[in-house]
Formats: structure tokens, C-alpha cells, sequence
């Protein structure tokens, strides 16, 4: 295994300040466009992406470096969102944001349960045990009505609000998950720089060596689990608090899939290439179904994407590992397509179209 | 696909088969004609369950890629013969064989336009490009067919046989001597001739079989073919007992995985063991507990049985090892 690298390792800091003030301006260019032209709310759909963006940070710590991979990941989510919601809507005065806090414990407490043994698994055996960590939730979350409310699930989640500030409008919410998932990109940060995320690297490498050299494989293997976990829970309770009701579809084997379809995307052990997989993958569906709202005058029969927009999906999903098997973020900035890199190429082509113009 | 002839094996295979047959002796001991409808019905799907796993497995010797678009194979398989038998009206087995090629065609077609260009890259990159490729199939198919399932004729009849008190429909019979024969075909292919012989060397170390002149990324390619013909056979003869719809690949391909992590993974009798131990392990909890919790049982036994042998019934103990 190649060990991670990629921008984190270089520009982390100087990438974080860009990233966070395009965040802080990308409401205001976002919603200075009519809504005919894009026919998407880039804003909605950015914060289900810092949602996802939670549980793909851990998820990426778990695979990228530790090595260890999760199929299951749907079920802290999940877990995290259903603890909050039943806490606020029993309790009427039941703060959210201890809520919030108490589903992202709860989800590290059950991940520490199922992960002290299941991690003892190795490769497909792990992937397999997890997978079907994540169905037997799925399966509690619809079958333990009396708690969870079964297929109907829980409608009427207040809000999240702190300290009387409340976070009730699309633009709040935004710049609340960006914020929180910047900040976990700094603890991230400072995570893999120190001994245990050598360790881990270590562990990614070669488990046998890392064992050899007085790493306790199995603490660290552990630890890793249950921090993505607390992150995928802290995603779920975000979920709830923005969606205001929620249903076992929600929670499915898909959103795990998908989970690590973004990890693997955007560049395993990239930091930063798991947000980007993160936002790539959030986007695509709303931009496979604008597409043809964009092209004016097509033809009825084209413009009803609906029936096809999933074909195009597992398309560009299977075109963008098969060229960018490194991720995206690595595909883009120094990765190879066909000997050359991308940016390096698009750039060349814009140069020779330039000189041809004159 | 492995290791056939293995004795510790060897005596696994024995030591399960025994125990699943105990299972089965004291299900009939204590629920008599019940039992034994559940036997029946539990070792109709676990065959099925057993002809995917041997798909997946196939592929991962292989190639050590878990391939998810496994199920979906099986979905197209039903769906194709839907059209070519009960719509087209082609003979039965004329509707079988094509529909098996066709789908057994776009197992190598995959292999050769999206898994050959990922030899190097990671396990896990390729297993994503099976899930796109999953969702890409499963997408084409509610296209072409719509999502509504669809109905396919048994190939003889519909009237159940009447045996001991249970009723066993005629299609549960094709199921078992497709199942049989294929495990006979598996056999015969990786054990007496060449190129199967050259897969197992792949399968078991791929740069000493390549300084010895097999083509590993032949294995590759044939590995895909076959596992997508074992896939949509599975998917054919099943069809008539449950719909096919367009949706019905994920869970067969789940459960296929699991059986085939069951018996442990890269093994041919691994896979026959594994499917029919979760096939009437599944029918036993549907009929004994809550139905919605079937399912949630299943996997929870499933991990347990990791825990306990964390290398499969069958497997080696170093195919544990990422």
C-alpha cells in the first residue's frame, strides 16, 4: 500500500483558510443567481454535503489510514439522528444541541461495542461484518416502533438551535456545518500528524510490522472506529435537525455505500479529497437532472431525465474511478490521464486553442 | 477454488456438512411436515444462494476483488428470459442459453473495459467501480423493463408434488439439479482441465503462475465470464419461484456475499455449504421468529460465525489476510 499523501500533507493550513473563505462568500454569488439559470439550490445542497462531509472525514481516517473498511457506516449515521430526534420531540425542553452531542456519544459508545470485536476481522470479512452491523440497524430502526416510530419515523424535529440562536433557514445551517466540519478538518489535521496517526499509517503499510514496533494494532484499530463513528453519529444528529423528520429509508446499506463511494472518489487517505468526493458526489444528481434544463429546445423524449439519470450516474461514477483511480482531488492536481496531468493538459489545449485564434 | 483435495478441508467439508444435516434432522424431529416445508424451501433459495457465492468467489481467486454487481447479474439473467421466453415465446432452453451469453458477454466486457485498467490500483478502487456498475445495471434494467416484476412460466408446471406432507413446487427440482450440475461443471473445469487448472494456479500465487507462462489476466477475464453465466443462471431459475424485477439483484447478491463469506471466500464447496446453511437458516428464523427480524437474525448469526471462525466454514486461514 502506497502510503496517503496528497495536498493535506503540504498546503493543509494555507488550504484550509482558502476553503473556508469559499465557504464564507459562496452563499452570496450562489444565491445572486436566479434560480432558472442553474435550476439547483447550490446552498441546500452544500449542506447535505458538509452533513455527509462529517461521516466521510472519519470514514477516510478509518480507510485511507488505518486501513480498515466499513460498510456499516449508515448505522451511526443513523444512530446519531435517531437519539436526537426522540429525545427532542419526547421533551419538549430538551436542548438540540445536547441532543446532537448525546447521539454523536451514544454512536462512539455502540461503535467502541461492535468495533472492540468486529474489528478482529480482516479485508471482505470486516466489510461483510459491518455491512451487516448497518442492515441490523436498519432493520431495528424499522421494526422497534414503539421507539422509533417504525416506516412513518419521527416528523416534527425542532430545529437546532444554540443558546437561543436558532438554525432554522438553509443560509444558517450552511455556514453552521461548514464551520463544524472545518473544525474537525483541524483536529483531523493535527490527528494525523501526531503519534497515533504515524501509528496508523504504520498500520495501513503493514499490521505485522506495526505490531512488531510496539504499535497496539488493535487500540489504535479500535480508536479510529469509534472517532468516525462520533463523527458519522454527529453527521446523523445534523441530519435530523435539518431535515425535521426522518425515516428508516434514510438510513440504508446505499448511504454507506455511498459513504465510501466518496472516501474511494475523492482519494483515499486525502483529506482534502474526501471533501472534495464529498461535494462531487452531492452535486451529481442535482446536475445529471438540471443537464437538460440547461440545453434549451431538446426534445421531450431527452428531457425527461428521470428514467436515466441513474444510468448516467453509475456511468460517471465507474468513468471517474477508471480515470481518476487515485481520486479526484489527486486526478486534478498531479495525478496522470493518458501521461499527462489533467489541469496540465486542459491547460496546454486552452494555450494551443489561444495560439490558433491569433 | 482452491485446495480442493486439501485433507484438514476435506474434513471441514465433512465436519459441516454433518452439522447442517443434524440441523436438519432435528428441525424434521421437531416439527415434522412443517420442517419439512421449511427444509425444502430454505435449501431451494440457499442453492440459489449457493450459485452466487460461487460467482463470487470465482472472481475473487481471481482477481481478490468482491464484485457487487454479482446480484445484478442474476437480475438480468430474469429479466432476459422474461423477454426471450415469455414475451419473445423462444423455446425454454433456446431463451436460457442466450440469455446466459448475453450476460456472461457483458461480464467480460466489464472485465476488459473497467477491472483490467485497475490491476494496479487498490482492492477497494475496483470495488467501487463494481458498485458503479451495479447501479448502472440496475438503472438500465427499470429503463428497459420498468419497475413493475414480472412473471416467468416454471419450466414444468406449476403443481406442487405432494411429499411427507409438504408441498415442493416442480421448479424446487430444477433448482437442486441445475445447482448440482453446476457444481459439477465448477468441478470438472478447475480440476481437469488447463485453463481451469491455470486459474487455480493464479488464484494461489499470480507472479509464480505468471513466471510459469499462465496468462493471469486470461484467469481475469474468464473468471468474469464465468462467475456472470453462474450469476444468470442463478437468476433464471429462481425467477419463477420469486418475480424478477429489476430490483431483485441487491439482495441476491448480498446474500450470495454472505454465503460465500460463510463457507469462506475463494472456495468452490465453501460456497454450496455456505449458501444452503443461510438458506435454511433464513427460512428456519422467518418461520420461528417475528418475519420483519428475519433478515436482522440472519446477519447477526452470520457475524457471530465470523467471530467464531473468522476464516469462513471452509476457507483457509490466511485468506483472513487483506
Amino acid at each position: 500500500m502506497e502510503k496517503p499523501r496528497g495536498i493535506a500533507e503540504t498546503h493543509s493550513y494555507r488550504t484550509l483558510l482558502i476553503v473556508a473563505a469559499f465557504i464564507l462568500i459562496l452563499p452570496l454569488w450562489a444565491r445572486a443567481i436566479p434560480g432558472d439559470v442553474l435550476h439547483m439550490d447550490i446552498v441546500n445542497i452544500m449542506v447535505l454535503a458538509g452533513i455527509y462531509a462529517c461521516a466521510v472525514m472519519g470514514l477516510n481516517l478509518l480507510i485511507g489510514y488505518a486501513g480498515q473498511i466499513s460498510l456499516g457506516h449508515s448505522a451511526f449515521f443513523g444512530i446519531g439522528a435517531y437519539t436526537t430526534a426522540i429525545l427532542c420531540t419526547r421533551y419538549s425542553w430538551f436542548p438540540t444541541w445536547l441532543g446532537m452531542i448525546l447521539g454523536a456519544a451514544l454512536s462512539g459508545l455502540i461503535g467502541w461495542l461492535v468495533g472492540k470485536p468486529v474489528l478482529r476481522l480482516k479485508g471482505h470479512y470486516l466489510a461483510i461484518a459491518t455491512l451487516g452491523l448497518g442492515e441490523i440497524a436498519f432493520i431495528l430502526f424499522s421494526q422497534v416502533k414503539g421507539l422509533t416510530g417504525g416506516t412513518v419515523g419521527i416528523l416534527n424535529i425542532p430545529p437546532l438551535s444554540i443558546f437561543g440562536l436558532s438554525f432554522d433557514t438553509d443560509l444558517k445551517f450552511f455556514y453552521l456545518v461548514w464551520a463544524i466540519v472545518l473544525v474537525i478538518m483541524l483536529l483531523t489535521f493535527n490527528l494525523v500528524r501526531s503519534r497515533v496517526g504515524r501509528g496508523l499509517r504504520a498500520l495501513h503499510s503493514s499490521e505485522v510490522t506495526a505490531d512488531a514496533m510496539g504499535i497496539n494494532t488493535g487500540s489504535y484499530k479500535v480508536k479510529v472506529f469509534v472517532w468516525s463513528a462520533v463523527l458519522a453519529g454527529l453527521g446523523g444528529a445534523l441530519f435530523a435537525h435539518f431535515q425535521l423528520y426522518i425515516n428508516p429509508e434514510s438510513f440504508v446499506l446505499t448511504l454507506s455505500i455511498l459513504f465510501v463511494t466518496m472516501v474511494v472518489i475523492g482519494g483515499m487517505g486525502n483529506l482534502w479529497g474526501g471533501i472534495v468526493g464529498v461535494v462531487v458526489l452531492a452535486f451529481l444528481p442535482s446536475i445529471i437532472q438540471a443537464f437538460p434544463e440547461w440545453i434549451p429546445g431538446l426534445p421531450e423524449s431527452l428531457s425527461n431525465f428521470n428514467n436515466y439519470s441513474l444510468v448516467l450516474y453509475g456511468l460517471l461514477l465507474m468513468i471517474f474511478i477508471i480515470f481518476m483511480p487515485k481520486g479526484i482531488a489527486y486526478g486534478l492536481s498531479r495525478g496522470t490521464v493518458f501521461g499527462k496531468s489533467t489541469a496540465g493538459r486542459l491547460l496546454d489545449r486552452i494555450k494551443a486553442y489561444r495560439s490558433t485564434e491569433k | 477454488m482452491l485446495d480442493t483435495y486439501d485433507k484438514s478441508r476435506k474434513k471441514m467439508l465433512f465436519g459441516s456438512a454433518a452439522l447442517l444435516t443434524l440441523v436438519l434432522v432435528v428441525i424434521l424431529a421437531v416439527k415434522g411436515s412443517t420442517g419439512l416445508q421449511w427444509i425444502a424451501s430454505g435449501l431451494t433459495v440457499g442453492s440459489i444462494y449457493a450459485l452466487v457465492a460461487m460467482g463470487f468467489s470465482v472472481i475473487y481467486s481471481s482477481t481478490r476483488v468482491i464484485n457487487f454487481a454479482q446480484g445484478e447479474f442474476s437480475m438480468l439473467g430474469g429479466m432476459l428470459m422474461y423477454t426471450f421466453a415469455s414475451s419473445a415465446g423462444l423455446p425454454v432452453p433456446l431463451a436460457f442459453i442466450i440469455s446466459v451469453v448475453i450476460v456472461s458477454l457483458l461480464g467480460a466486457g466489464f472485465e476488459r473495459l473497467a477491472v483490467r485498467r485497475l490491476r494496479d490500483s487498490s482492492v477497494i478502487t475496483v470495488i467501487i467501480v463494481t458498485i458503479g456498475f451495479s447501479i448502472f445495471l440496475r438503472a438500465v434494467a427499470k429503463w428497459i423493463w420498468g419497475s413493475e416484476p414480472v412473471k416467468i412460466a416454471a419450466f414444468s408446471g406449476e403443481k406442487p408434488v405432494r411429499f411427507l406432507g409438504a408441498a415442493v413446487v416442480p421448479q424446487s427440482f430444477w433448482v437442486f439439479g441445475f445447482t448440482a450440475l453446476a457444481v459439477l461443471l465448477a468441478f470438472l473445469f478447475f480440476n481437469r482441465t488447463l485453463i481451469g487448472k491455470g486459474m487455480r494456479a493464479v488464484a494461489a500465487n499470480p507472479d509464480a503462475a505468471s513466471l510459469v507462462g499462465v496468462s493471469t489476466s486470461t484467469s481475469s477475464l474468464i473468471a468474469w465470464t464465468v462467475a456472470a453465466a453462474l450469476g444468470a443462471a442463478a437468476g433464471i431459475i429462481i425467477a419463477p419461484i420469486r418475480f424478477a424485477a429489476y430490483n431483485v439483484g441487491t439482495m441476491l447478491g448480498l446474500k450470495g456475499f454472505a454465503a460465500a463469506i460463510l463457507g469462506g471466500l475463494g472456495s468452490a464447496p465453501g460456497a454450496v455449504v455456505g449458501g444452503l446453511t443461510l438458506g435454511v437458516l433464513e427460512t428456519i428464523t422467518a418461520g420461528v421468529f417475528p418475519s420483519g427480524y428475519k433478515d436482522a437474525l440472519a446477519f447477526l448469526i452470520l457475524i457471530l460465525v465470523l467471530l467464531a471462525w473468522p476464516q469462513g466454514l471452509l476457507g483457509r486461514r490466511q485468506d483472513v489476510m487483506t
